[in-house]
């Protein structure tokens, strides 16, 4: 391994390396600027593409037509760059193309606070086009190191699965600097439990399976597919089509190919829960690992607490949340937005409290403090800000 | 055994406080510890308001948050106000009395170290100040062999100013606090 000290914008860039991306287009815009400063040097080097858009909509149009040309694409923003995503992202969707798609999320909403972090794009990177009647892959990285690896993963998702897949870090992730370990070999790749999936060609004629299969190659325009790849409901040989008896079957693939290979996709870390503990504290990205922190620091001191961290965000893994229990939800956000998932999901019986905050990590004295408030049945106040229901 | 080393750095952009932060997580890692440090700022490059987070450990560290930081560098009068409720009696803060009054009602160890008028005099520009304080911080901490910090410099920062940077991270190493 070679150990570097380097950002998460960085890591996404390496990682994206080396899970064989050879098309990059973007706009800057911090705190991913870096991704794309980064590609436009690393991508010439390994005969890739790298490509300045006029916009983030047209950037990621871009990735797609680079991806159904047999390139591996990539894009990088922020929020306000995330939502110009909405109608690109509708054709990636439906057309089934795989393409990586990193956000790193700011305060918002629209431009908000540059250099400091939020989490308001959890729902947002679930429906990030209109129309309903499909599902999402959404990764989020909490370390730098987990940004290389979630880049590789994604990039692996995405050719299996014939989709979009988004990376969803934050501003603390992409420009925190960190110990970062980068394998050099084939064998220490493996080791991390990565693989690369290399882009294979639809042989056609058929378009795809009215199936829940994943692994059927994309389609390669010029490749004998006879598929067209367009933003209407496609019958079986890729045809544009308004019959819904069609559109029942396309989207039906949208939703199950993902739905019911699902166990390829769910990762989460687990902390203290075998001994039924008092409260159950939640995250994901950044915000985890202070919860982390707490959680083991609250176990010193002898209290029950135990922990959840959401490696995958969606499909949104609702088993993780059978027991009833006391659950506590760090978010970086005032309004709550995986606490309104963590509740829908929750056992009956349940408590589900938020704790949120936006552009600032929580200190692990906060959410210890809070932790004991909801032990003392206190209710949570704090600045008039937090609030027991959102 | 190094548990957990919390270092805060926070100033205005263009005074040096990410690349303090740089040398010192390249200095750790150098050093085959592990490392972390959080960037905040504002949207200016220069002027705005910039915070660095470090964190050293032998382990890896989960919350890289500084809540107890053994060290402050506190370059600008609204970062010492933003941050120095964090403080401790195990605090060391390090900052410029040309910039920041020290609090009094602060039990923190301060001490005043005029990096910019010993930078302007001793290399003639006001700009490698945050190196002195780089050394400084590295003196009393002890934590960081200085052979890793020399490197990390020649590592992080442009070529023709490494003689310039290493001179004032000595200049930083034999201040008298």
């Amino acid at each position: 391994m070679k150990r570097i000290f380097d950002t998460g914008n960085a890591a996404i860039t390496e990682g994206a390396i080396r899970a064989g991306c050879n098309l990059f287009a973007g706009y800057p815009i911090t705190p991913a600027t870096e991704i794309a400063e980064n590609m436009s040097r690393r991508l010439p080097q390994v005969g890739g593409y790298y490509l300045q858009a006029e916009d983030e909509n047209a950037a990621l149009h871009i990735c797609n037509g680079g991806s159904i040309g047999g390139l591996k694409a990539m894009t990088a923003t922020s929020g306000p760059g995330f939502i110009l995503f909405a109608d690109a992202f509708g054709w990636a969707v439906s057309s089934e193309v795989p393409v990586v798609i990193v956000n790193s999320q700011r305060v918002g909403p629209v431009s908000g606070i540059t250099g400091a972090p939020g989490q308001g794009e959890f729902y947002l990177s679930r429906y990030l086009t209109h129309g309903g009647n499909y599902e999402t892959i959404v990764l989020a990285p909490a370390s730098v190191q987990e940004a290389y690896r979630l880049t590789v993963r994604a990039f692996a998702l995405a050719e299996r699965f014939r989709t979009p897949v988004i990376v969803l870090a934050d501003q603390m992730v992409t420009d925190g600097w960190e110990t970062l370990e980068l394998p050099e070999t084939d064998d220490e790749f493996a080791a991390l439990g990565l693989e690369v999936v290399p882009r294979r060609i639809n042989p056609g004629p058929e378009f795809y399976p009215a199936s829940d299969e994943i692994d059927v190659p994309p389609v390669v325009l010029g490749h004998n597919t006879g598929a067209a790849c367009s933003d209407w409901t496609p019958t079986d040989r890729g045809h544009d089509t308004e019959d819904i008896t069609w559109q029942h079957k396309h989207a039906w693939r949208l939703i199950h190919k993902i739905v019911n290979n699902r166990q390829l996709i769910d990762e989460a870390d687990e902390w203290f829960l075998d001994d039924d503990p008092e409260i159950i504290l939640v995250g994901y990205g950044t915000p985890s690992r202070v919860i982390r922190s707490a959680v083991g620091e609250a176990r010193k001191s002898g209290l029950k607490v135990g922990g959840i961290r959401l490696i995958s965000l969606w499909p949104f893994q609702s088993h993780l949340f059978t027991r009833t229990a006391c659950y506590l939800v760090v978010e970086l956000n005032w309004d709550g937005q995986l606490v309104r998932e963590v509740e829908r999901a929750a056992a009956d019986g349940s408590n589900v409290h938020f704790w949120g905050r936006c552009g600032e990590l929580p200190s692990m004295a906060e959410l210890l403090d809070t932790v004991r408030q909801l032990l003392d049945n206190e209710p949570l106040q704090r600045d008039g800000w937090r609030t027991e229901k959102w | 055994m190094v548990a957990r080393i919390e270092i805060l750095i926070s100033g205005f952009g263009g005074q040096g406080v990410v690349r303090i932060g740089q040398i010192l997580g390249q200095a750790a890692v150098n050093q085959g510890l592990y490392t972390t440090m959080l960037i905040s700022h504002g949207t200016e490059t220069r002027g705005g308001y910039v915070r660095s987070q470090v964190v050293i450990s032998d382990a890896f560290i989960d919350s890289p948050v500084v809540e107890n930081p053994a060290y402050f560098c506190a370059f600008s009068p609204i970062a010492y106000g933003m941050f120095k409720h964090l403080c401790n009696r195990q605090t060391v803060i390090l900052h410029n009395p040309n910039l920041v009054t020290a609090d009094p009602a602060s039990d923190a160890c301060h001490r005043a170290i005029a990096g910019e008028t010993l930078a302007e005099r001793e290399l003639g520009n006001a700009q490698y100040a945050n190196v002195i304080y780089l050394g400084v911080l590295s003196a009393h901490c002890g934590l960081l062999v200085p052979e890793h910090i020399v490197t990390a410099i020649r590592q992080r920062l442009p070529e023709r100013s490494h003689e310039n940077n290493i001179r004032a991270f000595e200049l930083g190493r034999e201040y008298t606090l």
